[in-house]
């Protein structure tokens, strides 16, 4: 077993300034949440108990799981269209040279480090009825009425796909550039054809920037708030958006509580799920 | 046979599969950037409504929004917040970052990732929370709530940038400076944050870019206070007009000089450098 030196143990004090903030910033709203979720609203009071009333609500009230499977359908998909769109990227940024590299890379990162409103606001003018795709359309004689291109699913995809696939390429980026190009050379020389090289070298080896992509993306993309409410209007329904609607327009504390909780299970078991399939990668 | 062999390698590295890499990722990157440009060319409207091409250019947004007191409240108070949670998010991440580098190797992972926890957990959920206690403890809707909100969420940026910076960086340096008779802080001050000052700088600009952008947990803790998302996206609810676009170019301005400084210091991926 390994000795704790003191002197390194003295080293955690510096961890003091920012525990005491998470504590209060962090760890007990977190447990006022779960305290909350077993609380008991009725008449606009809550009380504080061990009741199961809001978890029941959700499992039969009929509307909120169901839209929890669709915000989980709707993260899937967004989820596999990054990969999709990210995973060429991060092949390209690997094979050219360290100047192209760059320059790939300020432009992947380039929305992630612009607001989410001003990328929303940037896709409204875009694909708004009145947008720019609609408004050439219809200029060219192409259509006679704009095309229902956001306030819908599409439009929430596309937008949040654009929000977060920088975080697919970088982790894909990560993982594809620690491997060893001579790995491929090898099958290359051994008369592999490219596509073969692909699927059985290079997608194999990728395959822990590949879940840890997808894990961040589709995080991320089960507590998006802003983009379904800006581009899907009130035809896209995600779980934080029931969330904020329960509190700020209903004041129902415990069941806002016990939806955020069912986002966190979820995503806990996402992570869960993510972590085991690379031991099992590994083995 | 060696012929073959090689040209067996040039076959991989043959230009069609490549070609079509390239022109599929010019494509996605065309998708990342275009809708930003496109924004930036119809902020400079001269008309009252926004089209693409815009029929004539001026800068009548610009002047109608920087001299709009409803905006130069709210950019004024993201500003505050901002300039506030950047340096304690520095402060208070480097030391974490140092005290987990420092510190006893067992137990650092677990410690580390209860650290940068706050990164996984969803914003709309950490709001939701942190709105229940700033509530109970009559503080929402002002700087007592807003600061401490903003920086639970940028620490765990400097935690991992400024710790991949010391990851990297050589400790015989600073001892170095100790045999010569430096105290402990100095030694630190001297020579260790000079050279870990990528990873700072990346740190700082990750906690300022990310408190200016922050909506939904300030949307949560706001009742009347308006910081620039939060009065975006209201006027954006009711109307889209150009001064919607006027001002998300100029935000836009504001960050990606930022990036800019960001991506020249090459502390982008973890803290590994991209150009080796």
């Amino acid at each position: 077993m390994e000795k704790i030196d003191s002197n390194k143990i003295s080293s955690w004090w510096l961890l003091v300034p920012t525990s005491f903030l998470y504590i209060i910033t962090f760890f007990i709203p977190l447990v006022t949440l779960l305290v909350m979720s077993f609380s008991r609203f009725e008449s606009s009071v809550t009380t504080v108990g061990f009741y199961l009333d809001n978890y029941e609500k959700i499992f039969n009230d009929g509307i909120t799981l169901k839209i929890f499977f669709q915000n989980v359908e709707l993260s899937l998909i967004i989820t596999l269209f990054c990969l999709l769109l990210g995973y060429p990227v991060a092949m390209l940024m690997r094979r050219v040279g360290p100047k192209a590299r760059l320059w790939i890379l300020l432009l992947v990162v380039s929305p992630l480090l612009t607001s989410i409103i001003v990328r929303n606001v940037a896709w409204v003018l875009i694909l708004g009825r009145s947008g720019m795709i609609n408004d050439l359309l219809i200029s060219w004689g192409l259509i006679s009425k704009p095309l229902p291109l956001m306030y819908n699913t599409f439009g929430v995809v596309l937008a949040v796909v654009h929000v977060y696939l920088s975080f697919m390429v970088l982790p894909l980026f990560a993982a594809l550039s620690s491997i060893n190009n001579s790995l491929e050379e090898a099958a290359a020389s051994l008369g592999a054809k490219p596509l073969s090289i692909f699927l059985n070298v290079t997608l194999p080896l990728s395959l822990p920037g590949i879940m840890a992509g997808c894990t961040l993306v589709f995080i991320l993309s089960m507590g998006v708030y802003l983009t379904p409410v800006i581009m899907g209007g009130n035809f896209v329904v995600t779980l934080p958006m029931l969330i904020e609607d329960a509190v700020r327009n209903r004041y129902n504390w415990p069941e806002a509580s016990a939806m955020a909780l069912l986002l966190l299970i979820a995503i806990g078991i996402m992570i869960v799920i993510s972590s085991s399939i690379q031991k099992w990668v590994k083995s | 046979m060696g012929k073959k062999l090689m040209s067996n390698i040039e076959g991989y590295r043959s230009l069609w599969p490549r070609r079509i890499l390239v022109i599929f990722s010019s494509l996605v990157l065309f998708f990342l950037t275009a809708p930003l440009v496109i924004l930036i060319i119809q902020s400079f409207t001269n008309e009252s409504y926004l089209s693409f091409p815009p029929p004539t250019y001026g800068t009548r947004w610009y002047t109608e929004v920087i001299f709009s007191e409803d905006w130069q409240n709210s950019t004024f108070l993201s500003l505050i917040i901002a300039v506030i949670v950047t340096p304690l998010s520095l402060i208070l991440g480097t030391l974490v970052a140092f005290g987990l580098e420092r510190g006893p190797k067992k137990g650092k992972q677990t410690i580390q990732a209860i650290m940068i926890s706050p990164m996984v957990l969803p914003h709309i959920v950490l709001g939701l929370g942190l709105f229940k206690i700033a509530l109970q403890l009559n503080i929402s809707d002002s700087l007592w709530a807003f600061v401490p909100a903003h920086l639970t969420i940028t620490i765990p940026f400097v935690i991992v940038t400024v710790g991949a910076s010391l990851q990297t960086f050589n400790i015989s340096l600073e001892e170095a400076a100790r045999s010569l008779g430096a105290s402990k802080f100095w030694a630190v001050w001297y020579i260790t944050l000079p050279i870990i000052s990528p990873g700072l700088i990346a740190g700082a600009i990750f906690s300022f870019i990310i408190s200016f952008d922050e909506f939904i947990i300030t949307f949560f803790l706001a009742t009347f206070q308006r910081t620039l998302p939060l009065e975006m996206f209201s006027t954006l609810m009711y109307q889209v007009k150009p001064s919607i676009a006027a001002v998300s170019a100029l935000t836009l301005a504001i960050t990606a000089i930022l990036t800019v400084v960001l991506m020249f210091r090459g502390q982008v991926v973890g803290g590994g450098k991209i150009i080796k």
